[in-house]
């Protein structure tokens, strides 16, 4: 598999269809596996691809440090993909001057990820190459399975709940990592950056935390892809995942929307249509 | 001759000192699943109980006692609004003692290059304050991982710099006492027994880039062409700065309503673009590798200059916290790997 990729990103630089391809890599053998932009078809070797990938390259995408290098390749897991899809609907990227590389992934982690136990994108769409062939069937997961731990969490009394969300959230220190790595946080001016006056106060207080961390949560509500990045990036280990999945319930549930799985779908908080049902938007 | 301390002794100090009406802060597992599904996730935080407290079984705390003596979020002073008056009210000065329990060295150390920041123009008197108030008590580090390089900045798993008393582990269940300070003694007196049973010194982790071939590197000029390629992948988030036990830039903002609120002080980190807006829209590092470039300097080149010790203590966690593995030892021997 590793050989297909080399192949296909050697071919794609070589024959200069892209410029570099946004991928994983070892800079050298005993490093870890970090994000790596390839510009010349001798360093394709630098190439990796095993359970370790777990950056979603597409943020890269929106970083003007890379789109500097000119036309891209990025390399894509199924759950990655999704990211690329709504991203497209939201005219952040032109997916025609993109090639986008997917890799068939049985998850990634040791042990695996709890994205990955309810996966059912193990192989991208909407792909330009699929390298490899994923060898976990895709989970023919319920919206119940989809949202088990989630439903575990809520099934507590709100009290408990609000207990754990003021322990958890007591640790963020705002460094925003969750925001840096989420390919879903593209504003020119994050809420939280407005000084001018001041929107969402920039303490890491307990206040101060939870206006944010909602305020993340909302902007993402009908948007998030669930890639868990901004939990696997928390340096204070704050599961965000769980506060995602609760908007992904939601989606799916009133308006039967997963973001980023369906092509001929319009995004549920950016479409607008003169059938809505609520008078307010017509 | 050496002075011993058991840990169910330590324990018991620990709970001491805590009813003694003291604040202890150590190494705790915060509950929280690591995301990438390893150990529990272990940080320095207020302790309630000896029994929080985790002092072996992995390689350090995934954030720094910094935040002991530089809280993340500061009130320096409340201002209230009466009629045309403005009216401001000094914060109160912390008054309580704090121990703050099995500190690695690289954070220790970092203490000592903090009293520098915060003497050398205007004494700051609440980090003075907080500083005054607290006893550190250091665990020599027995491992290491690959992100640490305590010893290719000048430090090593026994360094005493910035610490009140040192504990070298001799077993799982033993400690050497070294009492660096008066503070040291203090805390510790009557508590130890006399051996002559020595701790062998653990190893450190193996030098890993040159340090020499660094400053030549950044001596060679503010404007190098290499640092955007060796810095493309960093996404511009606080986690290193916020986690590193050296970094201690803040901003000063205003928090409150019309009529009267506070003035606070929160940690600000260099890889934000907000960090360097001016308000004419100008941005001077408008770039992440700019930024970056901004981050080595600083640690070993501006602060250097000016205080004669390197800004890092090689603690790796930069790198530990780093969503795409950057932070600075990666950059260190990706410099050092072009020379």
């Amino acid at each position: 598999m590793l050989d297909e990729l080399r192949q296909t990103c050697r071919r794609l630089l070589q024959d200069g269809t892209v410029q570099a391809v946004i991928g994983y890599g070892r800079p050298s053998p005993e490093d870890p596996v970090v994000p790596v932009f390839i510009t010349k078809p001798e360093d394709v070797d630098q190439l990796a691809w095993d359970d370790q990938c777990f950056a979603n390259l597409v943020k890269y995408l929106l970083r003007k440090e890379v789109l500097s290098l000119g036309k891209l390749a990025v390399c894509v897991k199924g759950c990655d993909q999704r990211a690329l899809l709504v991203l497209e609907k939201e005219s952040q990227i032109d997916r025609s001057q993109i090639v986008v590389i997917g890799l068939a992934c049985d998850g990634v982690g040791k042990p695996r990820l709890a994205k990955c136990a309810s996966c059912d994108v193990h192989t991208p769409r909407q792909s330009d190459f699929v390298i490899g062939k994923a060898n976990t069937p895709d989970a023919a997961a319920t919206v119940a399975e989809r949202y088990a731990e989630l439903d575990a969490f809520l099934a507590k009394p709100p009290e408990e709940r609000m207990a754990y969300w003021k322990k958890e959230l007591s640790r963020c220190v705002k460094c925003y990592a969750c925001r840096q790595v989420c390919p879903m946080c593209y504003c020119r001016q994050c809420i939280v950056d407005k000084n001018r006056p001041v929107s969402i106060s920039t303490s890491a207080t307990l206040k101060g935390n939870f206006a944010w961390h909602i305020t993340r949560a909302f902007h993402l509500a009908g948007r998030c892809v669930g890639c868990d990045e901004c939990t696997r990036a928390c340096p204070a280990g704050i599961d965000l995942r769980l506060l995602n999945l609760s908007l992904a319930k939601a989606a799916e549930e009133n308006f039967d929307y997963r973001s980023g799985m369906d092509p001929e779908k319009e995004p549920i908080i950016g479409a607008y249509s003169q059938q809505d049902h609520e008078e307010f938007i017509r | 001759m050496s002075e011993l301390l058991d840990k169910t002794d330590l324990n018991r100090l620990v709970d001491a000192w805590l009813s003694e009406g003291r604040r202890v802060a150590g190494p705790q597992c915060v509950n929280a699943k690591d995301s990438r599904g390893q150990a529990d996730r272990i940080q320095y935080a207020w302790l309630t109980k000896a029994e929080e407290l985790r002092l072996d079984g992995f390689i350090r705390p995934t954030n720094s006692i910094k935040e002991f003596v530089f809280p993340r979020h500061e009130k320096l002073y409340g201002y209230q609004f009466k009629g045309k008056r403005l009216e401001l009210t000094p914060a109160e000065l912390p008054t309580t003692e704090q121990v703050v329990i099995g500190a690695r060295p690289c954070d220790a150390a970092a203490l000592k290059i903090l009293d520098a920041v915060f003497n050398w123009d205007v004494k700051d008197e609440f980090y003075n304050r907080r500083r005054e108030l607290t006893t550190v008590v250091t665990l020599a580090c027995k491992e290491h991982d690959d992100f640490c390089f305590c010893t290719s900045v000048g430090s090593g798993p026994c360094d005493e710099r910035g610490s009140d008393v040192l504990l070298i582990p001799i077993d799982g269940e033993r400690y050497e006492v070294r009492c660096l300070t008066e503070k040291g003694k203090k805390l510790l007196a009557g508590a130890t027994t006399a051996s002559s049973e020595e701790a062998t010194a653990p190893q450190g982790p193996p030098v890993r880039f040159n340090l020499d071939a660094l400053g030549e590197f950044l001596a060679g000029g503010y404007d190098r062409p290499e640092w955007p390629e060796i810095t493309r992948r960093c996404l511009g988030c606080g986690a290193c700065a916020y986690t590193c036990p050296t970094c201690h830039c803040f901003d000063i903002v205003d928090e409150g309503s019309a009529s009267g609120g506070a003035r606070v002080r929160n940690w600000d980190a260099c890889q934000f673009t907000m960090f360097t807006a001016h308000a004419s829209g100008h941005n001077p590092r408008s770039d992440q590798s700019q930024r970056q470039r901004q981050r080595i300097h600083h640690k070993f080149q501006i602060y250097p200059d000016k205080f004669g010790e390197l800004l890092c203590t090689g603690c790796g966690n930069c790198s530990r916290n780093c969503p795409v593995d950057m932070g600075v030892l990666p950059v260190l021997k990706t410099i050092a790997a072009k020379k």
